[in-house]
């Protein structure tokens, strides 16, 4: 068992240094009234940096990282993240500048921020991006907000969103955070939207549809023109949710399929790194129409005066989503990213992407019955139905892939009967070498094989990770969430 | 490409194991029409080194803020980060890693976290945390749309020396719903007591303080939390400079409902304004309404302390429309930065650093008064911000300081039109500076 930081705290112990001049001819009650003063030191820990230092690298290794091995997460994109861009977001000119700094002093933030708004028009198809969302689902809640706008300017009533069956939760979240009514509705047999049920659901109080393509099954929609022809011609927007981005790179481009608004993971397609979980960042990118309503403020550049600076957007715009300008650090990484691809480089990502996801279905697909069974974009969507009769589910798979020193693939989810149930959704990423993915696919093999041989390696698995299945409902009934929490528990 | 490991050669007997004899037999269900019809018209590929030179060039169209000490805070601040922060998140398994769905492998992630939770807790003197949220804004509109859901009342009193981006934050937030913010005046660089408490009513859901509030005074928050709840109104504060913490009364100890901590100050660069983290702190009774992770304590199937993603019913992945927010990804590693800088500063380090900067802060403002060429604007009680009127002309100055290295002080007009703020200064100090460098700022202001 790790310990905790609290348990190693000794008093006495440092690990910060201060200057000598502590300012003492200054007292504390001479500045500041009692009220504001607290009542005693805030007890936090003591600790040496020596000793911090090993208790932080001692946690890290209880992580596994993309950098660990293969990382499959579906929908997730746990691609490469290139040490240069890490290095760039690190130049002291970057890091110490000032959000509120003269206009002036920050012209080199501003130039990156104006560039990549450039290079993701192009790549998107899109007529301008803001930077401000601070990741996807923030992303979406500002397009949401974009597209109420735009209706509220027009005198049009419209307050339903319809919403796949196969999208991802936050799609209904964020439609609700705007006050839309959500509508989801079910997939066809071939896993896509099913254009007559649509049809039948477009009308005049629809603010449109929001759409991952290809689709979170990781199949492309076919129907596309359609849904576009659908969704326009009862004067709706169509949202494309970028998610799923990673398989459309030079290939095919949302601007050019209709969609209106969308918004990019930069830290799932565009290689910045995930954080365990963030900071990312969630652009959103409109056609011509859609502009004036962007959050503020917006990065311009003046021609005469050869000067960015950043602009208010004017009374339409939603307002402001956050602090300040944008998560600027994934910005740089983002930017960098797409210099080093070019649009070759781009292609290619894409290409191997979908070469990869097909690969592995072609070979799992006689074990791991695919929800749908066609080719697939970046991802494949496989089940473990086929061992239901074992007793085995797809949780058991995915705790036993651990064992073999891997990250187990995204599981139940999607979800939607009857086609996928009991979900193993695979990406593979550019990233991933053909070594990588036969290995991958010989565990898989030898997993089948021990489900129906030796289940119950599954069901206990797994066996050789830093801690083992947890007991989740006891966290919900006795709340821990404090070191404090632990303490009142053991002396009551 | 040197990001992708597989060579043509592979790929070609990928496509033939696969079944396809091209590529595009596997995209063949993207209809002709919309496809793309050639390359993308961006530039071709650099190699690292000629990447390395463009982005540097651009860099240095900044200033060179290395050498430059800012006394601008405004919601972001310059502290010293130990290099054993920078050198810890350098680990590539909190970086390179997913949110922890799996807790078998991210107990690394999960247990910093936990412990964050509880550095907050203790901090704040409130008995839960979620710091998963992006910035301070974005946490103060998530606490009143969970004030709203709270209380099922629809008014909020918003005081107007709240940040002002996190103002037009809520403002934004808010809209969709049926909701209704009022404006709550200032009077001598704090919130108006009396208007205040003119305004509340029993429609009142909650009220939204700053303090230190954007001009840098110290709000009397415990008055204020007695006045709310005798109406049974929430009070949320707002605190964009945790280090403030340190030596401030802590918002539990203020009665306060949900406290909003904006944790730049805990090992977060500027970089131009993000990504920062904000937490909610709040009660136990009002957890099922807060938005975000929470981990928790739990044993695995051994009986091993263990740590996982608790109280999920709340979540958009598992509740979709019904969430209490729509938040996912977070800012989860600049979590971590917190925890380790908070780690290494420890109950002595943090009490004293926070000391230091209000120090520092009083004596800059004794100097300029001193001087001759300011005056008081309010006499209120600081912390490391406070509000100067110059009796010289603003652009002279900040010449005279961006000479000299120095980031100049926000000019409050920027964002308040009143009279009696034209030519104000709203200055930060922190324990970047010293006694030289701040006899050295008042003798560039003065001379």
């Amino acid at each position: 068992m790790m310990k905790l930081i609290f348990e190693k705290s000794v008093k006495g112990k440092k690990g910060y240094s201060l200057p000598k001049d502590l300012f003492d001819d200054i007292k504390l009650e001479e500045c500041l009234p009692e009220y504001t003063i607290g009542k005693d030191k805030k007890d936090l820990v003591e600790v040496s940096e020596v000793e911090v230092i090993r208790h932080f690298t001692k946690l890290s290794k209880l992580n596994y990282g993309l950098d660990d091995g293969f990382y499959p997460l579906g929908s997730c994109t746990m691609k490469y993240n290139p040490r240069i861009n890490e290095k760039l977001a690190s130049l002291g000119n970057f890091i110490y500048a000032h959000p509120l700094a003269p206009v002036e002093t920050v012209q080199g933030c501003l130039e990156i921020m104006y560039n990549l708004n450039k290079l993701l028009c192009e790549i998107n198809a899109m007529d301008m991006f803001t930077m401000s969302p601070a990741a996807g689902a923030h992303g979406e809640l500002t397009g949401n907000l974009i597209m109420r706008q735009y209706f509220l300017k027009r005198h049009e009533k419209r307050f339903k969103m319809l919403i796949p069956d196969s999208a991802h939760g936050t799609n209904p979240a964020s439609a609700s955070m705007a006050n839309f009514k959500v509508i989801e509705f079910k997939s066809n047999e071939n896993g896509t939207v099913d254009l007559k049920e649509l049809d039948r659901l477009m009308d005049e109080e629809t603010v449109g549809l929001m759409l991952t393509n290809p689709n979170t099954v990781g199949l492309y929609d076919e129907g596309i023109e359609e849904i576009e022809k659908i969704i326009h011609g009862k004067g709706g927007l169509l949202y494309y949710d970028g998610a799923n981005l990673n398989a459309s790179l030079g290939i095919i481009r949302p601007g050019d399929t209709g969609f209106d608004i969308v918004h990019l993971n930069l830290h799932k397609t565009f290689s910045t790194p995930h954080g365990g979980g963030g900071p990312g960042a969630g652009v959103i990118g409109v056609k011509k129409d859609l502009i004036p309503y962007l959050p503020t403020p917006i990065v311009c550049y003046d021609n005469d005066k050869n000067k960015y600076y950043l602009k208010d957007n004017g009374k339409d715009s939603i307002g402001m989503v956050r602090s300040f300008w944008s998560n600027f650090a994934v910005i740089l990484k983002t930017y960098a990213w797409i210099l080093s691809m070019g649009p070759d480089g781009l292609y290619e990502a894409s290409e191997t992407s979908i070469i990869n996801a097909n690969y592995l279905l072609t070979h799992l697909k006689k074990y791991y019955k695919p929800a749908y069974d066609r080719y697939c974009g970046h991802e494949c969507t496989l089940t473990g139905r086929e061992y239901k009769k074992y007793g085995i589910k797809t949780l058991d798979i995915s705790k036993r892939i651990m064992d073999y020193g891997m990250h187990p693939p995204t599981i139940y989810f999607p979800h939607f009967e009857p086609y996928a149930e009991e979900t193993i959704m695979i990406e593979p990423t550019e990233s991933e070498s053909k070594e990588t993915l036969d290995n991958f696919i010989e565990i898989m093999l030898k997993i089948s094989g021990e489900a129906k041989n030796n289940p119950e390696l599954l069901t206990n698995a797994p066996h050789n990770t830093p801690i083992r299945r947890t007991n989740d409902m006891l966290a919900v009934k006795r709340p821990i969430l404090t070191y404090d929490d632990e303490l009142k528990l053991k002396n009551p | 490409m040197r990001y992708i490991p597989n060579t043509n050669e592979q790929k070609e007997e990928m496509l033939k194991n696969i079944g396809v004899s091209s590529f595009e037999q596997l995209i063949e269900n993207v209809p002709d029409t919309v496809r793309l019809k050639g390359k993308l018209n961006i530039p071709d590929a650099m190699s690292e080194s000629e990447l390395e030179d463009h982005v540097v060039n651009i860099s240095q169209k900044n200033s060179d803020f290395y050498s430059m000490k800012p006394l601008i805070g405004a919601g972001s601040y310059r502290h010293f980060i130990p290099e054993a922060v920078k050198s810890l998140l350098q680990r590539e398994e909190f970086w390179t890693c997913y949110t922890p769905y799996q807790p078998e492998l991210s107990q690394g992630t999960l247990q910093t976290i936990f412990e964050y939770q509880s550095y907050i807790s203790r901090l704040t003197k409130m008995e839960v945390v979620v710091p998963s949220i992006y910035d301070g804004a974005s946490a103060t509109a998530e606490a009143a749309l969970m004030a709203l859901r709270l209380t099922h009342k629809n008014k909020i009193i918003i005081s107007s020396l709240l940040h002002p981006h996190y103002l037009e934050t809520v403002k934004t937030y808010l809209t969709p719903h049926e909701s209704e913010l009022i404006n709550l005046p200032f009077i001598n660089g704090l919130t108006d007591m009396e208007k205040l408490k003119s305004l509340l009513d029993e429609d009142t859901a909650a009220i939204i303080i700053q303090s230190p509030n954007f001009f840098g005074g110290i709000e009397k928050l415990a008055e204020i939390s007695e006045l709310a709840h005798t109406k049974k109104i929430l009070l949320i504060s707002v605190n964009v400079e945790s280090m403030s913490l340190g030596i401030l009364t802590a918002p539990g100890d203020n009665n306060v409902d949900i406290a909003v901590e904006n944790a730049q100050s805990f090992g977060m660069d500027l970089n131009f304004g993000g990504p920062y983290n904000a937490s909610l702190a709040t009660k136990k009774q009002y957890i099922r309404q807060l938005p975000g992770r929470i981990i928790g304590e739990t044993v695995d199937i051994d009986g091993k302390r263990a740590f996982v993603m608790t109280m999920r019913a709340r979540e958009q992945d598992i509740r979709r429309e019904k969430a209490t927010s729509n938040i996912c990804t977070n800012h989860n590693l600049n979590i971590v930065a917190a925890n380790i800088f908070l780690s290494l500063l420890g109950t002595e380090g943090v009490y004293k650093t926070s000391l230091l900067n209000m120090k520092l802060a009083h004596y800059l403002e004794d100097l300029l008064l001193k001087s001759g060429k300011f005056e008081k604007v309010f006499d209120y009680p600081f912390y490391n911000e406070f509000l100067l009127k110059s009796k010289t002309d603003l652009s002279l100055l900040k010449t005279k300081l961006l000479e000299n290295n120095f980031i100049p002080p926000l000019s409050i007009s920027r964002f308040y039109n009143h009279n009696n703020l034209e030519n104000v200064l709203l200055f930060a100090v922190t324990e970047i500076f010293n006694r030289d460098s701040l006899n050295k700022v008042a003798k560039v202001l003065s001379e």
